[in-house]
């Protein structure tokens, strides 16, 4: 009884050091973002509360089981040189402890799995309603070996590119983007037989989502910081599946700007194309 | 070679029938067989841009290939030539050629099982070196060109997943203890085990030998489309892949029935050693999920070279990959229940503690099996519609119910234990922490919204190196200690074990926790080259690898020392109940001189415990008695 109130008053210290400890990483960066740092879009928020909140869960969890591993090597381990002679007390079942484990274990797999999972699925499948989503920007995004092509039906633009060439995606804050992700524009040669499964990731929005070959996806988000690659190499487009020799260099550059400088570029890039 | 047959009388036993090695025979009957088949098909299809190897040829080619390789190893003198009436020849039974020939010994099998994946783990291992060199820096060096580096991670991770992980615990330490453990004297189809060993040789060469063909740069999860459209060498993926996987079908095969039909006297169900059930169970998947994976890659050769159409536009996109995790979760679990079964075998013999908990340790492995097949899907969560999220995000919670169960069995145990702090025990102990944190970082794994921030990072990298080889590595090398007594009536240096089980343990956790801070930074997956702010933390993620690829060379080395030179300890030196320890180390032919009877469980202990195995005719003779 004795050696199980020390190990259940270290485990409550300990996790509440740990809880306190991820608390101060969660709070660590200047926008509460802590280690997650996808925030800069409405999904990405959806998806840092689950992270942040699944380390608060993780933390006791993580401490009981080491704990414990650190607690019998000191507590029940036998001495050097010591005879070997079985041990005192043969428990070979205890109800209490292995009901309550499995209780206890089932209830916190429900509970994540409810929250933050499906509580959190609920906002995104939320955000991908178009009636939530007035007046987007729609974004054709094409995704080819090796490269991602921008357009924007509204403006007229049919592939945004920055003063060097390369394909560049830009974006007014706080206004709902409709991205068309498919591998096909009618712009462009394609063919349909070596056409491959990109994957269109942004990492500072913190969401990614495939391009499947003949499949036209839609993705809704609302970017909600005003980031460029050049100041954050997190803001910048990057294919996540693995898609031939190209894969790597499979990247865009970003700019989530002022709606005022967006529609300034767009008026130019239109003009220029 | 031929001899002929004898007439009349009982045959003599020819003394040896194989001129010349068996090793360089098969070599040279797998060339025939190549060149064979491989201008056979040259000749029926030609090709007009390559008139003697065509993609064709170099299939068809192949499994001439295998035929020859295995009929000059050892199938035609001992399974062809025995069909058609010749005698069987004498199979060398002692001196290290054995291990390099056909056997039927379990015992000779399992080793020759441990040296392929042993072998395997360091050329991969080395690979993963080359891999961590390129990280270093963010612009291309080792690996000058991007489908260099991914062809490179392809073979490491193929042959990490099918010749060691998939093989060590299960070809090798299953094939030499289980019968050991159950109390029988050999497997139930020893010939069909003695050659199924030699796939493994044939599925490594073949697929580290792949990119000569032409190099492939899907990874080992071989994606359609990208498979159709890639390089030839990836016909020599599906195919190494295919004999890798027929070999561990053949050993779960072999093992299940020798588990149903061979025990002793008295080992019922409820006294199944832990090992036992654990081998029982992956056995049991592996009978399921490897059909599967190889229908699945059948389709994807056949795909490539005629072509079908079948995962591209035309047909089904997302069909292989639904097809390949369909098989691919529960690979993780073939992975790791061997090492929740060895964690339950070990800490109950040097805690002098009776297994607390068995019936849900066992439980605990049979629902890991069942559940593993309901899970595939998480694995796709970027590209599946939002109705299927749901589902699998919640079956992939619950799987860790009862995963969680052999920690319940393993802290039980632990708990008011007389511990020995030997170099299995710690062993067990890291792996229980490293597999937590694969098992915890799995939790926002599962988790979809932020799964669409995590996966294909480096985040998913971490969290499966962290199940693999926090679990499965390290779990393996507790058992190697633990047995090492067994296997040659030798031990190992306390000192230089446990120094080499802490460095590894401090290496690997510098290595990988890395990798999920690397993830979250925005580090994707399959890059030689990444943005520059990445550089510093991966150039100390790879000091920290090479100081890991350094301590599982101490370890290895150790062993070695060990199993040859290690100092002699007695019989038994844990004092283990298991029925391996109540034979002599190593152990004879037939593994007992007298078969013994199980009367009680091998986990209990205490005070007038009596002794859970009788051997009735040897207690019978004994003066005394």
């Amino acid at each position: 009884m004795g050696s199980l109130l020390v190990f259940g008053l270290l485990w409550v210290v300990f996790s509440l050091l740990g809880e306190w400890g991820a608390t101060a990483w969660i709070n660590s960066a200047p926008d509460g973002t802590g280690p997650y740092f996808g925030t800069a879009s409405n999904l990405g928020v959806v998806g840092a509360h689950a992270f942040d909140f699944l380390v608060w869960v993780a933390v006791p969890i993580f401490v009981f089981v080491v704990l414990m591993i650190i607690y019998a090597m000191i507590r029940f381990r036998s001495k050097p040189g010591e005879k070997m002679t079985d041990a005192p007390r043969q428990t070979r079942n205890n109800k209490v402890f292995v009901g309550s484990w499995i209780l206890i274990s089932i209830v916190i797999n429900l509970l994540v799995w409810l929250h933050p999972n499906a509580s959190g699925l609920e906002q995104v499948f939320a955000a991908q309603l178009p009636k939530n989503n007035p007046n987007p920007l729609v974004v054709d995004v094409t995704a080819r070996q090796w490269e991602w092509i921008f357009s924007y039906p509204q403006y007229n633009i049919t592939q945004s590119l920055n003063a060097s060439g390369q394909d560049t995606l830009y974006l007014p804050v706080n206004r709902p983007v409709k991205f068309v992700l498919r591998s096909y524009d009618p712009f462009h040669t394609y063919d349909t037989a070596i056409d491959v499964i990109h994957g269109f990731w942004i990492p500072a929005f913190g969401v990614k989502y495939d391009v499947i070959p003949g499949e036209t996806r839609i993705l809704y988000l609302t970017p909600t910081e005003l980031i460029s690659t050049e100041q954050n190499p997190m803001a910048r487009v990057q294919c996540s599946e693995v898609c031939g020799p190209g894969h790597p260099y499979m990247e865009a550059n970003l700019h989530v700007v002022t709606g005022s400088a967006f529609a300034a570029w767009a008026k130019q890039q239109a003009s220029g194309s | 070679m031929a001899q002929p047959l004898p007439k009349g009388g009982a045959a003599p036993v020819p003394k040896r029938v194989a001129p010349w090695p068996p090793v360089l025979r098969a070599f040279l009957w797998a060339g025939i067989g190549f060149v064979v088949l491989a201008a056979m098909a040259a000749w029926l299809d030609p090709s007009p841009v390559s008139p003697y190897l065509t993609a064709v040829g170099s299939v068809t080619g192949w499994f001439g290939a295998l035929i020859g390789w295995l009929l000059g190893i050892g199938g035609y003198d001992y399974v062809v030539r025995p069909m058609m009436g010749y005698p069987t020849p004498r199979i060398r039974t002692s001196g290290w050629r054995r291990y390099f020939e056909y056997a039927v010994d379990h015992k000779v099998i399992g080793l020759q099982y441990l040296g392929a994946s042993t072998g395997t783990f360091l050329i991969a291992g080395l690979i993963a070196m080359a891999m961590r060199f390129q990280l270093m820096n963010y612009r291309p060096t080792l690996f000058h060109y991007p489908q260099d580096y991914l062809n490179a991670v392809g073979i490491h991770g193929t042959l990490m997943m099918f010749t060691v992980a998939t093989v060590a615990m299960v070809g090798g330490l299953g094939n030499y203890f289980v019968p050991l453990m159950i109390g029988a004297r050999e497997t139930m189809f020893p010939k069909a085990s003695g050659l199924s060993i030699w796939l493994v040789p044939v599925g490594v060469l073949t697929v580290s030998m792949s990119p000569l063909l032409g190099q492939w740069s899907t990874g080992w999860r071989g994606y359609e489309p990208l498979a159709a459209s890639d390089g030839s060498g990836l016909l020599y993926y599906y195919l190494g892949v295919f004999a890798l996987t027929t070999s561990s079908l053949i050993v779960a095969i072999n093992l299940t029935s020798t588990i149903l039909f061979k025990r002793t006297k008295g080992m019922t169900w409820n006294r199944l050693p832990l090992f036992a059930w654990g081998i029982l169970t992956v056995s049991l998947l592996n009978i399921i999920w490897l059909p599967e994976i190889q229908t699945t890659f059948i389709l994807g050769m056949m795909d490539k070279v005629m072509p079908l159409n079948l995962f591209n536009v035309f047909g089904q996109p997302l069909g292989y990959e639904y097809l390949f995790w369909l098989f691919g979760h529960p690979e993780v679990y073939i992975v790791v229940i061997p090492a929740l079964a060895i964690w339950n075998e070990i800490i109950p013999v040097m805690g002098r503690k009776s297994l607390f908990a068995r019936p849900i340790a066992v439980l605990g492995l049979v629902f890991v099996m069942l559940l593993s097949g309901m899970v595939w899907a998480h694995h796709m969560f970027t590209m599946m519609r939002f109705s299927e999220m749901l589902p699998f995000s919640f079956f992939t919670e619950m799987i860790s119910i009862p995963t969680g169960f052999a920690y319940l069995a393993v802290i039980g145990t632990l708990w008011n234990s007389r511990l020995r702090l030997t170099t299995p025990t710690l062993l067990v102990l890291m792996s229980m922490f490293n597999f937590l944190i694969g098992g915890l970082t799995g939790l926002f794994l599962a988790d979809v919204p932020a799964n669409l921030q995590l996966h294909n990072t480096f985040f998913v990298v971490g969290h499966f190196h962290f199940t693999i080889i926090g679990g499965m590595v390290f779990s393996w090398m507790a058992a190697m200690y633990y047995w090492l007594p067994k296997f040659s009536g030798r031990t190992y240096s306390e000192f230089w074990g446990k120094l080499g089980a802490i460095w590894v343990f401090i290496a690997f956790n510098a290595t990988f926790l890395n990798f999920f801070i690397l993830g979250l930074h925005g580090m994707n997956r399959w890059v030689s080259a990444y943005p520059k702010y990445l550089q510093p933390e991966n150039f100390w993620t790879s000091i920290a690898a090479y100081l890991l690829g350094a301590g599982f060379g101490i370890n290895i080395i150790h062993i070695v020392w060990a199993w040859v030179k290690g100092p002699k300890v007695k019989e038994n030196p844990w004092g283990a109940k298991t029925l391996e320890w109540q034979t002599t180390s190593p152990p004879p032919a037939k593994n007992f001189e007298e078969l013994p009877v199980v009367v009680g469980s091998f986990y209990t202990y205490g005070k007038d415990v009596p002794d859970p195995v009788m051997f009735p005719v040897a207690q019978e003779r004994a003066p005394g008695s």
